[in-house]
């Protein structure tokens, strides 16, 4: 496979021949399975292709000219920050160009405003690492702290620090986004001025359209440049200790804290949550799933397993953890405060502090998203919703629910009900619900139970992050909206009326149902023929 | 638990053995793309500069020059679906497997990246594919001479100078390797000294003959067997109770991959293997290596790569592979925790006038100076450009003196500083305790 001459030798020319390449061996390293997330599911399976050939542009402009060459030539092309996200962010169709974007790594740090300007090839943990050295910290969003920036913030971007820091849209100051014809879209300060500070521009707020509410998976252009809102943060450096695999930073006890709260009910921990958003208190809110503490104590897969196979529906079911950080944003005394007013909250709610160490292993720094592989070998996430507080712990446990009918080829978790975490001071509760298989074995189950989650949605009238491109559009479009398909689809049309950008986002998952055999016995809502274009 | 909760997975026979790719096929399916192979672990990211820990990829940016992209490509290979060509060589050559993307890996997963990557070498040699032309060249030096540069063979004692002291026989045995024998004699000098100067009798091998770091490296596994097997043997002939070496590619080849061949323990050698760090370091606790006159230098210290990350001991593994990947009997996993970190900063600190200071990228998370593993001999573009970017690093933290504990790493920086035209200073540690003790 490969893309056409004429094409080729243009693409060539705009970045030079060290990077540009359609050689078997380089395309094949762009392969999007057989690991990571979502993958071997039959999504991966049937939609990812190796790319025709991988570019590696260094500036705006390269990615301005490449995608109207593409354009020039109908060549399909993928934008691509690191790849992490699975099958999703890779080739769907053949003879496509993969735009790997990691070249695009130029970062500034603006400490009186409290903003970083970072290109899509840049990752989390080195720019929490600068932000911290001025003072001001980020959310390193639960996809980890090696997901590209950009590419997080337009699809997710969340994280237990979320409690104080919201949601990840407010985040998004000036930013450039090369449409699917190589226009160049510039949105807040930037469509005024070359001074990125701010996310408000003249006319709509185009943010909207950039991300949605979880993204649109690279279908709509590539964005290369954003300016990223810092939060401050305490002063005393956070120290890295230990030998991979057990690393940790030191946390300044005066200035920085975890607490564990063993909680006597769900009740208690929903109220815990809700009165720490409501005195203003904390800088994380969170409540994992257990099965995470198996694997941050497991020293291998098979101590995983070891411990998991102690637990039960009981003791899933009386797991009633609250995680609390404590920030001294301001001083000692702050934090001292805010301890005292959690303390109270805690003792009227009959909570116990269980023991934890002075020191964060995962969220400030680093997300360890990657240690979600060790127990199956396969993972995704089904959904992640923002709700109400008490809501979002029923969307969690309809889903463990559904998920008894699907184990296996799903883990079994004894009806984990999954991650459940304050967001923007207990205004909102987010759940994820996370799903963990070996993909060597049947994953009709998995194919399944991923559609069957949209169908459960609709059913009992829930919301769902997962819409648009994440599930067969003409299964909830119809459902949500009542019409968003059709809106979302005359978006597609409007700026990429040939469909050369990630092409069939975001009718992918509903080519995936068509072609796949196996989900014929699933599939029952309506669908025109779908031709995958370009 | 309940029984019906779970497949009853056919379970399938599998070794820790890299003379079989397909022992690795569900190590490299199960890469996730999340990089920890290629950024520095994000608990010690320092910031914007300096955030990467692998060579290859950092030379070349293409995906398929990080371990997430060989993973796939290993994968294929595996699968028949990936011939071997020459851009498909330079992929899997162009590494110098220092094992930054396996630690990488280990922190979060129970996946063998080194071992496959070393496993893929030998299928390319089994293929008639590689190694590359100028590894074949070094297999034809140590087949004639016993040394890996072609040397006369006859020379290789000429580092022997009139004040050392080799005792006929005796407990402690000096490995000197290829590279200090002929190309770095004040390495094997100092080394020799120092052992003298603690007043521990050593020897040396009655015939001392390339260790083959490079063999086994690039996949010419049944050659680096031969010499594994003599070299064993030899030692264990003169009844040496301790073999030391001051060569980090040496110490790996006696502590790991000598047993890794050989299908047994690190502990069932019959003998311990101690790079001069280990042996250093504790005669200065002991007091019976004293450090005590001034140099007088702000100097940094690189990790090598093959006495940190790579020199867990190996344990041979063979068993099988059930439900959800598990694997009975368990495995203790080598993910770089035992390497000889704290060793060469205890003997550092210790030398008075030394002004310390650390790199930003340090311990198993440092940069590979790019020499070893077959890189400079066949891609010494790559092994420059690594060598070159780590002493950026070296300029930032401002030190005058780089020192590191392996001759390949001294060679390579050292030409690396002078191509670039700056002042630096390279030195073995062995060079360094050697001025310390004598001044």
């Amino acid at each position: 496979m490969a893309i056409v001459k004429e094409a080729y030798k243009a693409l060539e020319a705009i970045v030079g021949p060290d990077y540009v390449s359609d050689d078997p061996a380089i395309c094949e390293g762009y392969r999007s399975g057989p690991g990571g997330y979502e993958a071997g599911c039959g999504y991966e399976k049937v939609m990812t292709k190796i790319p025709g050939a991988v570019i590696l542009p260094r500036t705006t402009e390269d990615v301005q000219k490449i995608v109207k060459v593409c354009n020039r030539y109908k060549v399909p092309y993928v934008p691509y920050s690191t790849g992490f996200y699975g099958p999703r962010s890779h080739c769907h169709v053949d003879n496509e160009l993969l735009v790997d974007l990691k070249r695009l790594n130029d970062f500034e740090i603006d400490e009186k405003h409290f903003y970083a300007v970072v290109g899509s090839g840049v990752i989390y943990s080195p720019l929490q690492e600068e932000a911290m050295k001025r003072g001001a910290y980020v959310i390193i969003g639960g996809g980890g702290a090696q997901a590209s920036v950009i590419a997080n913030l337009i699809g997710d971007g969340w994280s237990p620090l979320s409690h104080r820091i919201g949601l990840p849209h407010r985040r998004i100051l000036g930013t450039e986004i090369v449409l699917p014809d190589g226009e160049l879209l510039r949105l807040g300060s930037l469509a005024v001025g070359d001074d990125p500070f701010w996310g408000d521009g003249i006319g709509p707020d185009l943010r909207g359209l950039l991300r949605g509410y979880t993204g649109l998976r690279g279908c709509l252009g590539i964005v290369t440049k954003m300016a990223v809102k810092l939060l401050p943060f305490q002063p005393e450096r956070l120290v890295p200790t230990g030998i991979s695999p057990n690393t940790a930073l030191a946390l300044p006890e005066k200035r920085l804290k975890w607490i564990n709260y063993q909680m006597p009910s769900k009740e208690a921990q929903i109220k815990a949550m809700f009165e720490i958003g409501k005195a203003e208190i904390a800088g994380a809110v969170t409540k994992v799933p257990l099965f995470w503490r198996a694997i941050a104590k497991a020293e291998c897969k098979e101590e995983f397993w070891e411990l998991w196979g102690k637990e039960n529906e009981d003791t899933i079911k009386n797991f009633h953890i609250v995680r609390v950080l404590l920030i001294g944003f301001t001083s000692e005394e702050q934090m001292q405060y805010d301890e005292n007013v959690l303390n109270d909250i805690m003792k009227e709610l009959g909570a116990i502090a269980r023991p934890t160490k002075p020191s964060d292993e995962s969220w400030i720094k680093n997300a360890d998203s990657a240690g979600m592989w060790l127990m199956c070998g396969s993972y995704m996430s089904v959904d992640y919703v923002i709700e109400t507080l008490s809501q979002a712990t029923v969307h969690g446990e309809s889903y463990a629910e559904l998920k008894k009918k699907y184990t296996p080829p799903l883990m079994p978790d004894y009806g984990d009900p999954g991650w459940f975490q304050s967001f923007e001071l207990g205004h909102q509760g987010y759940s994820e619900f996370l799903i963990y298989w070996d993909q060597d074995e049947d994953t009709t189950g998995v194919d399944h139970f991923y559609v069957d989650t949209a169908k459960m949605n609709i059913k009992n009238r829930y919301y769902t992050s997962l819409l648009g491109p994440h599930q067969p559009l003409y299964l909830t479009g119809p459902k949500y909206g009542p019409n968003y398909h059709e809106w979302l689809l005359k978006v597609k049309e409007e700026f990429d009326p040939l469909w050369m950008c990630h092409p069939p986002v975001p009718l992918a998952h509903d080519v995936f149902v068509e072609q796949s055999d196996w989900m014929k016995p699933i599939k029952d809502w309506k669908s025109p023929k779908i031709t995958p274009k370009p | 638990m309940m029984a019906d909760d779970r497949f009853d997975t056919a379970k399938k026979p599998v070794a820790l053995d890299v003379t079989n790719l397909n022992n690795f096929t569900y190590d490299m399916s199960r890469c996730i793309k999340c990089k920890g192979c290629y950024w520095v672990e994000h608990t010690y990211m320092p910031g914007i500069k300096f955030s990467t820990r692998c060579p290859s990829n950092t030379w070349n940016d293409f995906d398929s020059y990080g371990a997430f992209g060989k993973m796939r490509i290993g994968t294929a290979v595996a699968e028949g679906k990936l011939k071997w060509t020459p851009k498909l060589l330079e992929i899997v050559y162009a590494d110098p497997l220092c094992g930054a993307c396996d630690v990488g890996c280990k922190r979060n997963l129970d996946l063998e990246i080194e071992l496959s990557l070393e496993a893929l070498r030998v299928k390319a040699v089994k293929d008639g594919a590689g190694p590359m032309p100028a590894h074949k060249k070094v297999d034809q030096n140590i087949a004639k001479t016993h040394n890996q540069f072609g040397s006369p063979h006859e020379n290789r004692k000429k580092w022997l100078t009139g004040d050392i002291q080799v005792a006929p026989k005796a407990d402690v045995l000096y490995f000197v390797g290829c590279s200090a024998s002929y190309l770095n004699p004040e390495i094997a000098q100092a080394t020799a000294k120092i052992l003298n100067a603690c007043g521990t009798p050593f020897m040396l091998m009655p015939d001392e003959w390339c260790c083959g770091n490079t063999l086994f490296s690039v996949g010419m596994i049944d050659e680096a067997w031969a010499l594994a097997r003599r070299n064993i043997d030899a030692v264990k002939a003169t009844g040496a109770k301790t073999v030391i070496t001051s060569c980090a590619e040496g110490y790996r080849m006696w502590k790991v991959d000598y047993p890794k061949m050989l299908n047994m323990a690190t502990q069932d050698l019959g003998f311990k293997v101690m790079h001069l760090l280990e042996f250093a370091d504790a005669m200065v606790q002991k007091g019976a290596l004293k450090l005590i006159k001034p140099v007088k230098a702000r100097l940094t210290y690189h990790d090598s790569c093959s006495i940190s990350r790579l020199s867990d001991p190996w344990t041979p593994w063979k068993g099988e592979r059930g439900w959800m990947g598990t694997v009975s009997p368990r495995i203790k996993r080598r993910r770089g925790t035992e390497g000889l970190y704290a060793q060469p900063r205890n003997i550092l600190k210790t030398i008075p006038g030394v002004e310390f200071v650390e790199m930003p990228r340090t311990r198993e998370n440092a940069f590979c100076c790019g020499a070893g593993r077959g890189t400079k001999e066949a891609f010494p573009q790559l092994a420059s450009f690594s060598a070159k970017h780590r002493l950026e690093e070296v300029r930032e933290v401002g030190a005058e003196v780089l020192v590191s504990a392996c001759p390949w790493c001294k060679n390579n920086f050292a030409q690396a500083a002078k191509e670039t035209g700056k002042h630096l200073k390279v030195m073995d540690i062995s060079e360094l305790i050697l001025a310390s003790v004598r001044g």
